[in-house]
């Protein structure tokens, strides 16, 4: 891993409130990422992988919160950060990718207009946050500006597009128009919930190409938070697993896929289908997500692990190193000889 | 060997039997849902108050609402200095206690909208119902009449029409039914085509019953919880109507109490005896909170989805 | 495109306008009794050659259809009949009356959007707040109470009790001012009569915030619940995401899509101002079309009955003609 990180997260717990007591969505969560890396969160939806994404950006709707722990973005703990400190890196040095681009468009602004506001909000280009009146040229900079990015991310014809409407949009291109949104203002970092979730498989390919490409020209790190492995697996660097606000394990993309540790992460693998491997039948992992505001102690996974031990019920887990840079959160590393690389949390 | 077993068979009126189990078990529901409800719940007391009260008026009190004693005109409510305690509200210009006369003033409001709501439920939803089940030239006649009605305001519509048939009882009915029904019959065309394609009619089709038996026992039964809302809904507005008219002279004629006659002939003494016409007003603003309170409180119980403004 | 589509509305209009006109000419003949009896009303007694004149003059003598298509024909060109209690024809009775009418509804317009949009706004953002509490059940009593109670309710407070503002009229009574558009406020400001100006907002006080109460209730409670609609949505989380300050999220982006389906119910509340015109006239003593009509009730005029419910209906269809050109505007989505 890089020396300095460009974000990185230090047990951080983010908490709701609800009727039935507090739900602890995030729980105590470490993570590093680096300039450049590309990070893939992964869980079944409800594990809280979203919710960190909206904790780096201060966005827990409430009566959520950031309950504990720091998130350090280039070197600057994010968690204190309020108003315009905070909406100054919105956008500009983070910006997000939502999952459902047909309702995350405002349907009543051009498709254009809402690239150029990105810019306009952080007054980048010519004559700044100065309106045109008092001398700043910013409109034909910034709609240059529009225009490339919209070419960039393969908006064919974005001049004629610029001035339709989302509705006139497929959903590929909403998706592709919310990329050009996150990626207008050359963030260092791009968190993406779930950019392929609400598309067709042939058009999830290629959103996910025009991010490969971000990633590799301009040096953008993102983190992409997925419920599929398998898409996961083809993109990331690196993988976090999470389950019940938790991340059981986390490493290298080779590590984490190639030679899973923790039993729900090789459950996981266990569901993808394989084309190469015909005969072998998906395994689905038995069981339900467990409910968050009613966690019993020791491991959130043990009513569906299928290596359940008798301690697993009572153990506090920590994430242990199993190799160098991969570890997991399970009882069978909790004593064993592997333990011996840093504990992370 | 034949089985001895007999046959299970279900008989039409098993069904029957099923059928009206499930409604009693949703109207059970519907009751522990609305005691849940304190908004609701609270409107609906009041609304039941005031029907109480409009039905034993004569019990209720002892005064005649139509004659009064020139003695006796214009005392004020009991809690003002010179009230007594036998005319708790007060007494008009002709000396007739104004709470007996807003105690038979609701009767006719009640009744009045009642009648209102209840004929124009009928029509409205038997004409959309037709018209959202057969569609054709029928429904296109009838929604153009709609539209038609629904291009005059409320107001007006029934003014000119008092204006142009003359007061009455009757008339009043008839002027706010000609435009009432329209509501209703575009809920009730609306629902109607939703339904229409839904398994359960497709089914009852499949098992050949007649278009008539399918609109009466199959869709109409399930429509009815959004007619009903919007009926709680209309009734207040209804009433608001009414006083609105017979406030103006058109509705209701004196020396009959309706709360906007008895709003209108107060104005007259309004320098000195201000509760004459202030007091009935008030019924109103009660009766009609309360109705609406229900109303919504029972939207949200049984159809959420439907909102009307 | 928009072109298009306002045209189309138009066109759509004209024949729901036809429409009215054919219903308002029914109208006249549901009446019982002699039409020549309903014409004149209570105009004065006449000889029987005078009725054969008028009998002619009126077409009676023709079919049903042919009345119909002189009634059509005059009223297209602004010919609204005779209103022989007035002795005047019933286009310039409601000329002269329409100016008081319109500054009466459109001050009451302009204090209910004034004072719906502000607190629809706030109690959605401050969703079960004090204030969202307070308001919202204000407006709930406001919905459910008839104009002409508060209109005399106002009057008692406001002008009996505490003599803050006049009980009745458009003006008082010592002012003189030049009549010019017939708007009372607009002719003091083009006067430079500031005396009149500030006389005729005084009388504008208590009706117009009567006519707006109902409006102002209804407006807001569905500008709330649309704005807490969109509030939740995607686009606005976006928005945040985007580094949007608050102040540019709720208005530019939550209120700019809360305010489509807001529009469509203020269209409809025209409707109201127009009907509970007529009341607040006549608690107010305010000399506009609706103290025109109650009086013509009562004359038995007819025919100034008739235009008065003419024009109270097209300028309703009017007013949604302009509120659905105005909706198509703010949906980019809207296709006809």
């Amino acid at each position: 891993m890089a020396a300095e990180p460009l974000l990185e997260l230090r047990n951080l717990t983010t908490v709701f409130p609800t009727r039935r007591g507090e739900v602890t969505a995030v729980n105590a969560v470490n993570l590093r990422v680096a300039p450049g890396e590309i990070l893939g969160i992964v869980g079944e939806s409800g594990c809280g992988k979203s919710t960190i994404l909206l904790s780096i950006l201060g966005l827990v709707p409430r009566p959520g919160r950031i309950e504990q722990g720091e998130i350090f973005f280039q070197g600057k703990d994010l968690t204190n950060l309020r108003g315009r400190a905070m909406r100054s890196l919105r956008g500009r040095a983070i910006s997000m990718i939502f999952q459902d681009p047909q309702s995350t468009l405002n349907p009543v602004f051009p498709v254009g207009e809402q690239i150029r506001e990105a810019m306009r909000l952080h007054g980048l280009l010519d004559g700044g946050r100065r309106p045109r009146w008092l001398g700043g040229r910013r409109k034909e900079g910034e709609k240059r500006r529009v225009l490339e990015v919209m070419e960039e991310v393969g908006i064919p014809a974005p001049e004629a597009r610029y001035r339709n409407y989302p509705h006139e949009f497929s959903g590929g291109m909403q998706q592709r128009a919310l990329i050009a949104i996150g990626l207008v203002c050359e963030p260092a970092l791009i968190l993406a919930d779930e950019p392929t979730t609400a598309l067709d498989v042939t058009i999830q390919a290629q959103i996910i190409e025009v991010m490969r490409r971000i990633n590799r020209d301009h040096g953008t790190s993102i983190i992409l938070v997925t419920h599929n492995l398998a898409l996961a697996s083809e993109f990331c660097h690196s993988i976090a697993v999470m389950y019940a606000g938790r991340i059981v394990e986390r490493g290298p993309v080779e590590q984490v896929v190639g030679d899973p540790q923790h039993p729900y992460t090789q459950g996981l693998l266990r569901c993808l289908p394989r084309i190469s491997q015909r005969a072998q039948r998906i395994d689905p992992i038995p069981g339900e997500v467990p409910d968050l505001a009613s966690l019993p102690p020791g491991c959130a996974f043990a009513p569906r692990c299928p290596v359940v031990e008798d301690g697993c019920w009572q153990a506090e887990l920590r994430l242990r190193a199993v190799t160098p840079g991969h570890y997991a959160r399970c009882i069978k590393y909790e004593a064993g000889e592997r333990y011996t690389e840093e504990e992370v949390g | 060997m034949q089985t001895s077993a007999p046959v299970e068979t279900i008989t039409r009126r098993d069904l029957w039997q099923v059928r009206w189990t499930l409604r009693w078990r949703r109207l059970a529901e519907f009751f522990r849902e609305l005691a849940g409800h304190p908004v609701a719940l609270a409107g609906g007391i009041l609304v039941l108050l005031f029907v109480l009260a409009a039905i034993f008026a004569p019990s209720i009190t002892v005064h005649n609402p139509e004659i009064g004693s020139l003695r006796q005109r214009l005392i004020p409510p009991a809690w003002v200095e010179g009230g007594q305690a036998e005319f708790p509200l007060g007494t008009d210009m002709q000396g007739r206690d104004l709470l007996t006369r807003v105690i038979y003033g609701a009767r006719i409001s009640l009744l009045v909208g009642l009648l209102t709501v209840t004929v124009s439920v009928a029509v409205g939803a038997v004409l959309g119902a037709l018209a959202g089940y057969y569609r054709g030239w029928l429904d296109t006649a009838l929604s153009r009449f709609a539209d038609l009605l629904m291009a005059f305001p409320f107001l007006i519509f029934a003014i000119a029409m008092m204006a142009f048939i003359g007061p009455g009882f009757g008339n009043l009915i008839l002027a706010l039914t000609f435009k009432g029904w329209v509501e209703f019959f575009r809920l009730s065309r609306g629902e109607i085509m939703s339904e229409k394609t839904r398994e359960y009619v497709e089914a009852a089709r499949a098992l050949g019953r007649s278009n008539y038996a399918i609109i009466a026992a199959e869709i109409l039964p399930n429509i009815i919880q959004s007619v009903f809302v919007l009926a709680t809904l209309r009734l207040g507005f209804f009433i608001v109507t009414e006083a609105s008219l017979s406030f103006l002279g058109l509705g209701i004629q004196p020396p009959t109490p309706a709360w906007g006659s008895m709003v209108s002939e107060g104005r007259d003494v309004m320098l000195t005896a201000w509760w004459v016409s202030t007091l009935p007003g008030v019924a109103i603003v009660l009766l009609v909170l309360s109705l609406n309170l229900f109303g919504e409180g029972l939207r949200d119980i049984l159809d959420p989805r439907l909102k009307v403004e | 495109m928009r072109a298009v589509k306002t045209i189309e509305r138009v066109l759509y209009a004209l024949p729901i306008m036809l429409g009215v006109a054919i219903v308002v000419f029914i109208f006249i003949r549901m009446t019982p009794g002699d039409p020549v009896d309903i014409m004149m009303g209570q105009g004065g007694t006449i000889s029987a050659g005078e009725i054969e004149q008028l009998r002619r003059e009126f077409h009676l003598d023709e079919p049903i259809s042919k009345q119909l298509w002189y009634f059509l024909r005059d009223a297209a060109q602004g010919d609204l009949g005779y209103s022989y209690v007035k002795k005047r024809p019933v286009t310039e009775l409601i000329g002269t009356r329409l100016p008081a009418t319109i500054e009466l509804a459109g001050g009451a317009l302009l204090i209910a959007l004034l004072v719906a949009f502000p607190i629809g706004i706030i109690s959605a953002v401050r969703q079960n707040s004090l204030i969202d509490r307070l308001s919202m059940s204000a407006a709930f009593v406001g919905i459910s109470m008839p104009g002409f109670w508060l209109g005399i309710v106002l009057i008692l407070v406001f002008s009996v009790w505490l003599r803050w503002l006049p009980v009745q009229g458009r003006i008082g009574s010592e002012i003189v001012l030049e009549r010019i558009t017939g708007f009372y406020t607009i002719d003091a400001v083009l006067t430079r009569n500031w005396t009149a100006l500030s006389s005729a907002l005084r009388h504008l006080v208590l009706p117009s915030v009567t006519l707006a109460a109902a409006v102002a209730a209804i407006v807001a409670r569905v500008l709330r619940s649309s704005m807490l609609e969109v509030l939740r949505s995607d686009f606005v989380q976006l928005a945040r995401a985007k580094g949007a300050p608050e102040s540019v999220v709720v208005v530019k982006h939550a209120l700019r899509n809360a305010l489509i389906p807001t529009v469509t119910v203020v269209g409809l509340q025209i409707g109201v101002l127009l009907g509970g015109n007529m009341i607040i006239e006549t608690v107010f003593g305010w000399p506009g079309l609706g103290r025109l009509v109650v009086e013509a009730i009562f004359n038995r005029d007819f025919p100034l009955i008739q235009g008065a419910v003419m024009v109270y209906a097209l300028t309703f269809v009017l007013a949604n003609l302009v509120v659905d050109i105005l909706y198509t505007y703010l949906n980019p989505k809207i296709t006809l």
